[in-house]
């Protein structure tokens, strides 16, 4: 050791942040929830954006390169790519939300219920969800999704669903024992609080953030399910446009070395999946800022 | 813990085990069957629609499809307890062999891509725990951030854009080239692309939670008086903190194992990879029922295993997590 004593474990003091507007929107993921909200809007309003209509086929123009009249080509069947996108977000982002509520849902109801109860009910919920969880998921959603017959908007989002919602509910129970058992909350009932009270002012303040957090991962996941089924073949057709449909394209464009077709739908799907990571990370507790010792 | 004890446990979890199974292979075998498709075309291809209804009642019979569902099922049971898995429709081959034919493929790429995960997250959850908050650490988290979101059947198909198109490199399908005889670098050549695929979609995922894990360590009081009493960073870092993240590490890559064998399973279908996961697909969209109650069965027990082998390993590690909670590692899993 070079020098006989050193000092360690120097706290720097707090610094003074240059004004009070800079530090409000500091750490807040501003550039994610533009994108997100502008790519939102543009599907909703995708009436007014749209330069075509998106499921005409122009035969004349299949495989079409980006240029003046075909904002963003065409693809093997003659589609306006521009047109598609902003049409085709809306299912893709509508099965997401969709699934991601049904997921939601069954995760926070048997999750609370699972927390909840006695030691038997407990036991007999989380055993069926650790079976579920061993079906591969891929498996379990080729079979519904074959049961359920041709692949139509609600029926993918049920499917996703329904498949998707036990490691949250594992989650959600043990955050609710977790509080369950926790000081506060004995000392709330033992001065008289009902269960109702227990549950609105001590349990839910304390895992909704937690909650809302997967709820945001949960749509995430599901778009990126659902694209990946339709473009497998076995979610949604070609004719219903959403952007993993027309990602189902791909093969047929890679031996055309039509990059548009790839690349475009890929990538406004991927800034969407990347706006809601962050989104849904802002909104996770925030880890404990304290002093790093090291 | 006395003998007596631990043969108890074992004896319970063995138990739990066989149920699981039991019910998952009840499920699958039901689910499979309520969904429309004749097993038939995948028996006999093209013939079976120009076949009489005699001859299809007869191809029915023949193959046991006739008979309730129950009957069907209790007949399937009985012969897995012998080790038959009946044939293939498809491949009119014993199930087992069709299977052994392609398992090593999906082993190989799992495996390899499975081991890689491991060994660069754990470095990369180090960097960027050393460099906390620095230039470094910040990128890093926002490439990984970006990476972990792209889905992997688009990865796979703008990496077969970009190097097996455009550039001509790599080649873009299969597990080797038909002419090649299973050379080795032939072999590697084509595990390249799926490989990539496997590791950037599942890297970041864990690299970030070792940075987390390390990140709550260094604020522990320990670190403070082990600074104190003159030990470098690097010391601290590696002999004190990474050793008390690791069990709960370990413990989480036991449960991925199933994550990272669902990614493969899309990769393979994009990369059209000969292995497990090409398989399954191909067999529950065609009704190759005895192909795909095999398959689902191995990867539900390969599951319902490394659960276990988490939760035993993670409550031996650390006495603290006891049965009542042990699913408490779950929380960091999101």
């Amino acid at each position: 050791m070079n020098e006989a004593f050193r000092v360690v474990g120097i706290r720097q003091s707090l610094q003074l942040p240059a004004g009070r507007v800079r530090r409000n929107w500091r750490g807040k993921p501003l550039l994610s929830a533009l994108l997100f909200v502008l790519i939102v809007t543009g599907c909703l309003a995708c009436d007014l954006l749209m330069t075509k209509d998106p499921s005409y086929m122009d035969l004349q123009h299949y495989c079409v390169p980006p240029d003046g009249t075909f904002l963003f080509g065409t693809d093997t069947m003659g589609r306006d790519i521009f047109s598609m996108i902003w049409y085709g977000g809306r299912i893709s982002l509508g099965i997401g939300f969709g699934a991601a509520f049904i997921q939601t849902s069954i995760a926070v109801i048997l999750g609370a219920v699972s927390g909840c109860a006695p030691k038997s009910v407990d036991r007999l919920i989380m055993g069926a969800t650790d079976i579920l969880l061993s079906i591969p998921n891929l498996l379990a959603v080729v079979l519904l999704q074959a049961a359920l017959g041709k692949g139509s908007v609600p029926g993918i989002a049920f499917v996703i669903g329904i498949t998707g919602w036990m490691s949250m509910c594992k989650v959600v129970r043990t955050q609710v024992r977790q509080i369950r058992n926790s000081e506060y909350v004995i000392a709330s009932k033992c001065m008289g609080g009902g269960f109702f009270h227990v549950l609105w002012h001590h349990l839910a303040p304390n895992f909704v953030s937690s909650v809302l957090f997967m709820a945001v991962m949960s749509v995430r996941n599901a778009i990126v399910a659902e694209s990946t089924l339709s473009f497998m073949g076995i979610g949604l057709p070609v004719e219903v446009i959403s952007w993993g449909s027309m990602l189902s394209l791909a093969n047929q464009a890679l031996s055309g070395r039509a990059w548009w077709m790839i690349l475009i739908p890929g990538l406004f799907l991927v800034v969407t999946l990347v706006c809601l990571t962050n989104l849904g990370n802002h909104l996770r507790r925030r880890v404990n800022r304290r002093h790093s010792n090291l | 813990m006395n003998s007596r004890k631990i043969v108890a446990v074992l004896f319970s979890k063995m138990l739990l085990l066989l149920c699981s199974v039991f019910l998952l292979s009840l499920l699958v075998f039901y689910v499979s069957r309520l969904a429309p498709g004749d097993p038939l075309m995948s028996y006999y291809g093209e013939r079976a629609e120009k076949m009489s209804p005699q001859e299809q009642a007869y191809a029915r019979s023949r193959l046991g499809l006739d008979e309730p569902l129950a009957i069907q099922y209790a007949r399937w049971l009985q012969r897995a307890f012998r080790g038959e898995f009946g044939i293939s429709y498809k491949y009119k081959r014993d199930v087992r062999e069709v299977i052994g034919g392609r398992i090593a493929n999906t082993l190989l790429l799992g495996g390899v891509g499975f081991v890689l995960v491991f060994v660069l997250a754990l470095a990369l959850g180090v960097v960027c725990a050393w460099h906390e908050d620095k230039f470094l650490d910040r990128l890093l988290c926002r490439i990984g951030t970006v990476t972990s979101c792209i889905p992997e059947f688009w990865l796979s198909v703008v990496l077969i854009l970009i190097f097996a198109v455009g550039l001509r490199w790599l080649p873009s399908s299969g597990a080797y080239a038909i002419d090649s005889g299973h050379n080795l670098l032939d072999r590697l050549k084509h595990l390249i692309l799926p490989l990539t695929v496997v590791v950037i979609s599942h890297l970041w995922y864990y690299a970030y939670l070792i940075r987390n894990k390390l990140l709550e360590e260094v604020r522990a009081e320990y670190v403070l008086l082990a600074r104190m009493k003159g030990l470098y960073r690097r010391q601290v870092l590696f002999r004190h903190c990474l050793r008390n993240v690791l069990p709960a590490y370990f413990s989480l890559m036991a449960i991925s194992v199933p994550h990272v064998l669902g990614g493969t399973y899309v990769v393979e279908t994009v990369f059209s990879y000969p292995g497990i996961g090409t398989l399954l697909y191909e067999s529950a969209r065609y009704k190759d029922y005895n192909l795909l109650m095999l398959l689902s069965l191995l990867t539900g027990v390969t599951v319902i295993l490394c659960n276990t082998f988490a939760q035993t390993v993670s409550e031996r590690i650390d006495p603290r997590i006891r049965r009542e909670d042990g699913e408490s590692y779950e929380e960091e899993e999101q």
